[in-house]
């Protein structure tokens, strides 16, 4: 090969290089779920469906657990370096305000995902993230045991001293009456109190409660509310060791070791506990049951509950590929991946799915959780979802461990609350 | 080889000869060899210090131009009660726990230094729980703190005082006293090897003279080993100190603060303000770093004044 050849193959190679380059296109996305294979899984065939749809376009995500997750963002995004897509929960108002993730108001197929998660997802006349995941809080109950005690629960749930009379009776026969913990988590410990809270109130006075716009901690109503829970905590509900357990534990606590009567728990449940039992499952044969519950005296909504918008993805408003982001987005947007996530997942979806369409030995779990859902209205977020700052430290320090835990009282908790907005 | 110089050359082909070096002060080497380390410093500390300074007096959010909001932050904290929680708690273990450490340790040193029985392993055994990081340790203390399944309760409950047993890292009451139980575990091994090492090297004379004087065991301690190693004593503390004003690991792994900010030490509580608080603002954070910065080099020097030596001790 002579000179001239050599150099003009050199300057052909590099060309193609180049136009190669300029076609191809790579979205990055970072998320958390790293050790959720079911979760990871979804969101990797998504994208590889993606990519075959779209030649020349490479998705390269990356995996996390949330808080390495959250503090990578952060400096991330300070700096210009975070990712077209990312992570992030409804609560995470501070990407909104700072104008860091884009608007999908106009841009996502909003047809295919229910109205609730928009609404969850709204800021300021904009809509900024694509809801992947969604819970409620449900009280799930180990049906052999209450048998064993002769305690039955109807779906709707036990009200007022009819559950604490339930919680005696589990607790007077050495039993756990609630597994719970708050180890590792700020928010499980407090799902008693704030159902009973929401239920004791209505949507719209909980809600004007935990922004502090309005009903006050010092409100005669969340006083009773607050010492409905506190009876149901005195007679024993939760474990002593409830500081310490970390939430899988609470679940394996549940449903094995030692076993419990109840645990109110996200609607995630599924994912750790339809697991094999040598893998942290739930014994084959439990009998689960799904209830609505505790309802407190003068409940002023009695079917309220909370759903929490979890796991969702928005576009970082500095991305060179915007639309690409959206389009991707875009993709799983749609009723068979609802249903895909549905079926892998074992939990709710902001993506318009049918449960009913859903087959095999997980369909009667479905027909449960749909049934402990009927009628019901929701709250949306979780307390920790809606509160910010100061307000949201101190209720996790009160009322999610402190109260339940025993180590102060009705007071302490209206006091603590009422001066921490 | 040396070139013999012309002495009749002309005195302009003189000054061609570059100048002898100047050996007694190499400016040039200092600065080659300085330079490195001085970039390396000034981007990596001096730099990231300069900037939380500047932090702290700013509204430092992404996508708008820092905001000059004074002493604002400054003010804020003031009033600021988790972070007062937080300072108690700090201040309560640096100071409690290089007491602890640096009296079990002499303790520990001086068995050894009495050679009593398997001192060799005794010495790796307490010097072992350094060796392991916080992570490490931390996740150890909370299985053996554990309410239902613990080795502390069920040793309590085995000896039949079972009443005793309770949430160790679960309450306020036992929470940070545990934690700095923990601390205590972990580094007294460190001191009592630093304190055997110093013990080790004290002047035979000065010992045998105190023999020869029917100097009793405690009066040797008290009157003469003590007061020679009371440099190596101090620095100890100073570092348990520094370290216990730092500590994050240990109380991120196991009680995050809790219960009721029990165990929320400064460093934890400026990571959840930086990080947890679904805020950008790094400037409130900063203010905390800056404040506590000043209080460690406050606390520093005020050990060092009260350690002082007044009267060298010679020997």
């Amino acid at each position: 090969m002579t000179g001239k050849t050599l150099a003009a193959a050199t300057i052909a190679a590099l060309a193609a290089a180049a136009a190669t380059g300029a076609s191809a296109q790579e979205l990055t996305l970072w998320s958390h779920w790293a050790d959720q294979t079911a979760k990871v899984k979804f969101v990797e065939d998504a994208a590889r469906a993606f990519e075959a749809a779209h030649p020349g376009v490479t998705i390269k995500i990356s995996w996390y657990q949330k808080e390495p997750l959250y503090a990578a963002l952060k400096t991330a995004l300070s700096a210009g370096q975070a990712p077209d897509i990312f992570y992030a929960e409804t609560d995470q108002t501070e990407y909104m305000k700072t104008g860091l993730i884009l608007d999908l108001k106009d841009k996502l197929n909003w047809d295919a995902i229910e109205p609730w998660a928009q609404e969850v997802w709204g800021y300021d006349g904009g809509v900024y993230g694509f809801p992947l995941e969604a819970w409620t809080v449900e009280t799930y109950t180990n049906e052999g045991m209450l048998e064993e005690l002769g305690i039955a629960i109807p779906v709707d749930g036990l009200e007022g001293e009819a559950f604490v009379e339930a919680v005696k009776t589990i607790a007077g026969a050495g039993m756990t009456p609630m597994a719970q913990g708050v180890g590792d988590r700020p928010y499980p410990g407090a799902f008693l109190t704030h159902e009973i809270l929401v239920k004791r109130l209505g949507k719209a006075d909980y809600e004007s409660l935990l922004k502090g716009e309005g009903v006050e901690w010092s409100d005669p109503r969340v006083r009773e509310a607050l010492e409905y829970a506190k009876e149901i905590i005195d007679a024993g509900a939760f474990p002593a060791s409830f500081s310490s357990i970390k939430l899988g534990e609470a679940h394996r606590y549940f449903h094995t070791d030692p076993g419990a009567a109840m645990l109110q728990m996200g609607s995630f449940y599924p994912s750790r506990a339809f697991a094999a039992p040598d893998a942290g499952g739930q014994p084959e044969n439990f009998a689960l049951g799904i209830v609505n519950g505790p309802i407190p005296p003068d409940a002023a909504c009695p079917q309220c509950k909370t759903i929490a918008v979890g796991g969702s993805f928005v576009v970082n408003a500095a991305s060179e590929h915007p639309d690409l982001a959206v389009d991707f987005l875009n993709s799983m947007a749609t009723p068979e991946m609802g249903n895909a996530w549905l079926e892998a997942n074992l939990v709710q979806t902001g993506i318009k799915a049918d449960p009913s369409a859903i087959t095999g030995d997980k369909a009667d779990y479905f027909k449960k959780l749909a049934a402990a859902n009927e009628g019901v209205t929701y709250t949306y977020g979780i307390p920790v979802q809606q509160m910010h700052g100061t307000a949201r430290e101190t209720f996790t320090q009160t009322v999610n461990q402190a109260f339940p835990a025993g180590l102060i009282g009705v007071d302490e908790v209206i006091d603590m609350m009422g001066s921490s907005y | 080889m040396a070139i013999p110089r012309d002495m009749n050359a002309p005195a302009t082909a003189l000054t061609d000869v570059p100048p002898a070096r100047d050996h007694a002060n190499p400016r040039s080497a200092i600065a080659a060899f300085l330079t490195p380390a001085l970039l390396i410093y000034a981007a990596f500390t001096a730099l990231p210090v300069a900037r939380t300074f500047f932090n702290s007096v700013h509204l430092v959010v992404p996508n708008r131009p820092d905001e000059w909001v004074g002493f604002t932050h400054y003010a804020e904290l003031w009033t600021d009660k988790i972070f007062w929680k937080a300072v108690h708690n700090t201040l309560t273990w640096a100071v409690a726990a290089p007491i602890l450490e640096v009296t079990i340790a002499t303790l520990l040193a001086l068995c050894l230094y009495a050679k009593v029985p398997f001192a060799r392993f005794l010495r790796v055994a307490w010097f072992t729980p350094v060796l392991m990081s916080y992570v490490v340790v931390g996740i150890l203390w909370m299985w053996i703190l554990n309410y239902d399944w613990g080795a502390l309760n069920e040793i309590l409950r085995g000896i039949g005082l079972g009443g005793l047993a309770q949430p160790w890292l679960g309450h306020p009451a036992t929470a940070l006293p545990s934690l700095i139980g923990v601390t205590t575990w972990m580094w007294t091994g460190f001191n009592m090897v630093v304190i055997l090492a110093a013990m080790s090297s004290l002047p035979s004379e000065v010992l045998e003279a105190a023999e020869l004087d029917n100097c009793g065991w405690f009066a040797k301690l008290w009157f003469v080993i003590l007061p020679l190693i009371r440099p190596t004593l101090l620095n100890l503390v100073i570092l348990s100190f520094i370290g216990k004003m730092k500590i994050f690991d240990l109380v991120w792994v196991t009680t995050r603060g809790n219960p009721l900010w029990s165990t929320e030490t400064v460093s934890t509580y400026v990571y959840k303000r930086a990080f947890q608080w679904s805020e950008f603002d790094l400037g409130y954070p900063s203010t905390i770093a800056v404040v506590w910065f000043v209080i460690v080099l406050a606390g520093v020097l005020l050990l060092t004044a009260i350690f002082r030596q007044r009267d060298r001790i010679e020997y």
